[in-house]
């Protein structure tokens, strides 16, 4: 990330639009962020497009409702800001624009033409917060029931379910969800017939067993073809956004396990490390390999898990076993050492939970050492069969341009042959000491996703045994007074530090306001955690950035002309879970 | 025991009659009926009726349906290391009507909780329902404005697995319950035989049953070593 450049890159959009740029905001992000007029935004974010190092890709797009901010401290008034995060992976830095809102004119003009995932983004952006994007298709509720009223992420909105009236369900509740949930073709611009066919619309989902769980698709077909297709997701919300308003820094990293919910610790990771830039707090190089050592063992079980599911979805019925045996014996060294098996919550701000148990390095050698066989074992009789390769091969294929439009991120972007691994290219927690290859696809059809992932997993195991053979010295967490929980053994020591300790504990630390962002190389794709912090035990905004939601944005793009098996092959090769998407 | 009794209504819901439909009432166990008294029809009677339970609750078709995190390790149990075939459950079913029990395995939105009711009207009698996990408990972690405060908001739950998500032994023990409970329960052997009520034992709380043996244990492992 060169600052040189972003500075050049700020430099010459104001010097083309003069005083549409409205403040440059000094933030803990590591990217520029400005604020920008409303009326330029479109031009702006075209004119980042087109540099010659471009912004590819819009990351991320979000809104903050900024009517409670107490720390604004120079910053344009507003009481609603809408964030616009890019990324440039030809440039491998990131920009961002903000645009600022007065509750009374919430209206924004659409960034479609220039980006088409901003599509599902804004339309995220109206249903959580009720602001309105001029030109856009189909602003509709995308997370929360056509028939919801108010927009949850606002500050005035109810948190709690028991804050509301106890739900129930009548009959005639009932009549009236189900009458909600109909299709109706003409909503989405779709003909119901051509001159020579009626089409027919298939619902798949919200339970279908190639879903992966609550996601719905709506199937325009001409007997096997798929003339279009909308997804439907929203089933799987869970309000995390809106939890983290609620919850201490610390008490957060539970609700986190569970975002990409077969990616462990994982998840842990961005949201502590952004904390820990808030908070200013410095990790010893003890604490920064366990971390590795335990996402990479959790992106092997995931992977596992995608492996299985993903041939299971082309109709073998037996990888799952094998696969899921080896998650078993996954499992056995993350309970030995966590605590847990699928959540642990195990990384803490300025450290880990506790230290790694003695003996931990004999069954995780154990796991490195049964891998390997199985992978192989693995490729030979799955990726070679002649009949995976014929369901997959050119199958859903798409290329790095075409990926980068979608917003498509992780093994699903290596896949087209683009080389760009977070871990590789901005080396966070130290994997900037580890020896590792990224591996690439050439096709970036569903064949090259599965069989990616089977090399990802090997290197992920070269990884776990460099840490094995020299995991550092240290202690268990950061000497610093925002560590959460503060280290116990001085506790106990001085009054000061114990009544330090009971604040801490009883209310959570206060964090510098502020906004920090950390990005990490997640299971699925890039996943991110965009912390606002006013001052306060608790955060006043959580951006959580999951790399399955734009994958399902995707999909209509891909399908249109395929057939019905394909859009199985290629469910299954996207890897996704619901939580990931909808959070 | 004490049995819950449940009598199907033939006539078409009212609008504001609110899930779980039917009425339920606190009964004693009809076996205990004077009819039964009878050496001869009793004693019949009560060999059918353990002989039907028993190949319906060692012939349970589960349900492919899963929401959340808890499905992940529902599928574990049903996988090699687990073998959820040795209680004669593997027989796993895309579609609800040819299910036995769903196991509401993760999270019920408020958006999805419509669908779930479709799903379970759409399976046959006898059907039961397992919740599993937090979530599906009660609403667990998430008490938030767009999940159901737990899945029992609208539908008959037989068995309760505690756990966020529960191990899949857990849920193996889950099924278990269930496979007792649906031995102890009186249903019409036909549609035209006897009374149509279904009786459903109340079967008692595993956690009072085993805190006495629990709380004894005081001296834990500590976690330093494997």
């Amino acid at each position: 990330m060169s600052t040189d450049q972003s500075a050049a890159t700020v430099e010459s959009l104001t010097a083309r639009f003069g005083d549409q740029i409205r403040y440059e905001q000094p933030t803990l992000t590591g990217m520029p962020v400005l604020w920008v007029s409303r009326e330029a935004l479109v031009d702006i974010l075209e004119a980042l497009r087109c540099l010659p190092e471009p912004f590819e890709m819009l990351y991320d797009l979000t809104a903050i409702d900024e009517r409670m901010r107490s720390h604004r401290d120079g910053l344009p008034a507003a009481d609603f800001t809408v964030v616009y995060q890019l990324l440039s992976v030809s440039g491998n830095r990131d920009f961002m624009l903000k645009v600022a809102l007065s509750e009374h004119d919430l209206t924004l003009p659409t960034a479609i033409p220039v980006y088409p995932n901003a599509d599902w983004y804004e339309r995220e952006v109206w249903d959580m917060f009720g602001i309105r994007f001029a030109g856009h298709p189909n602003l509709r509720r995308i997370l929360m029931p056509p028939t919801w009223n108010g927009h949850p992420l606002r500050k005035d909105h109810h948190a709690r379910a028991t804050e509301f009236d106890p739900y129930t369900l009548t009959v005639e509740g009932q009549d009236k969800e189900q009458q909600a949930l109909q299709f109706v073709p003409e909503d989405w611009g779709m003909k119901r017939h051509n001159d020579d066919t009626d089409f027919m619309f298939l619902n798949l989902g919200p339970n279908h067993p190639s879903a992966h769980g609550a996601f719905r698709l709506v199937l325009q077909l001409d007997g096997e073809e798929v003339i279009d297709c909308v997804p439907d997701i929203g089933y799987h919300h869970r309000g995390a956004e809106k939890m983290a308003e609620r919850q201490s820094w610390h008490s957060f990293i539970p609700y986190t396990d569970r975002i990409d919910y077969v990616g462990g610790v994982m998840n842990n990771l961005p949201y502590v490390l952004a904390v820990e830039k808030l908070a200013g707090i410095e990790v010893n190089e003890r604490i920064a390999t366990v971390r590795v050592m335990m996402s990479e063992l959790f992106r092997i079980t995931s992977h596992l898990l995608f492996l299985g599911t993903y041939l299971q979805d082309l109709g073998a019925m037996s990888p799952v076993f094998f696969t899921f045996t080896d998650r078993q014996k996954a499992y056995v060294v993350i309970e030995a050492i966590t605590g847990f098996r699928m959540h642990p919550a195990w990384f803490r701000i300025g450290g880990l939970m506790q230290d790694l148990p003695k003996g931990w390095d004999r069954l995780m050698q154990e796991f490195v050492d049964w891998m390997p066989s199985r992978l192989d074992e693995y490729e030979r009789t799955m990726m070679e069969n002649s009949m995976v390769r014929d369901r997959t091969v050119h199958v859903a294929a798409f290329d790095t341009a075409n990926a980068l439009a979608w917003g498509v991120t992780g093994p699903n972007l290596r896949a087209t042959g683009c080389d760009f691994d977070l871990r590789k290219k901005r080396p966070y927690s130290g994997y900037e000491n580890f020896e590792f290859d990224v591996p690439l696809g050439t096709n970036g059809d569903a064949f090259d996703r599965g069989q990616l992932r089977i090399e990802e997993m090997r290197q992920s195991l070269r990884i776990i045994q460099q840490c094995i053979d020299r995991m550092p010295e240290g202690d268990y967490k950061a000497d610093h007074p925002l560590t959460t929980p503060p280290p116990r053994d001085k506790m106990l020591q001085h009054i000061e530090t114990l009544i330090t300790h009971f604040l801490q504990v009883s209310w959570g630390p206060v964090l510098p306001a502020n906004e920090s962002l950390q990005m990490v190389e997640a299971t699925k794709g890039i996943n991110s955690y965009y912390l606002t912090s006013d001052h306060s035990a608790m955060s006043y905004r959580t951006r959580i950035r999951t790399p399955s939601f734009p994958h399902l944005q995707q999909i209509p793009a891909l399908m249109r002309g395929g057939f019905v098996p394909d859009l199985i092959a290629h469910l299954g090769s996207i890897d996704f879970v619901m939580a990931d998407v909808d959070r | 025991m004490a049995y819950t009794l449940t009598r199907a209504n033939d006539a078409v819901a009212q609008q504001s009659a609110s899930y779980p439909l039917g009425e339920r009432q606190r009964v004693e166990d009809p076996m205990k009926q004077q009819v039964h008294r009878s050496v001869f029809t009793g004693k019949l009677e009560d060999v059918l009726n353990s002989t039907v339970n028993w190949g319906r609750k060692n012939s349970l078709w589960p349900y492919n349906f899963g929401l959340s995190c808890c499905y992940v390790e529902m599928t574990t149990a049903f996988t090699a290391p687990h073998d959820v075939a040795r209680f004669g459950a593997e027989v796993i079913r895309a579609s609800p009507r040819q299910a036995d029990f769903m196991v509401i395995a993760g999270t019920c939105f408020v958006k999805m909780a419509p669908v779930i009711q479709q799903l379970y009207d759409q399976m046959l009698e006898p059907k039961w329902v397992i919740s599993m996990g937090q979530c599906a408990n009660s609403g667990g972690m998430y008490d938030i404005y767009s999940v159901v405060q737990g899945v029992d908001k609208f539908l008959p739950v037989d068995v309760y697995v505690p756990g966020c998500p529960p191990r899949p032994e857990a849920f193996l023990q889950g099924l278990q319950l269930l496979q007792d409970s649906i031995q102890e329960e009186r249903r019409p052997l036909s549609w035209v035989v006897g009374d149509q009520g279904v009786y459903r034992a109340d079967m008692s709380s595993q956690r009072e049953k085993h805190r006495d043996r629990r709380i004894q244990a005081t001296e834990l492992r500590t976690p330093d070593s494997v």
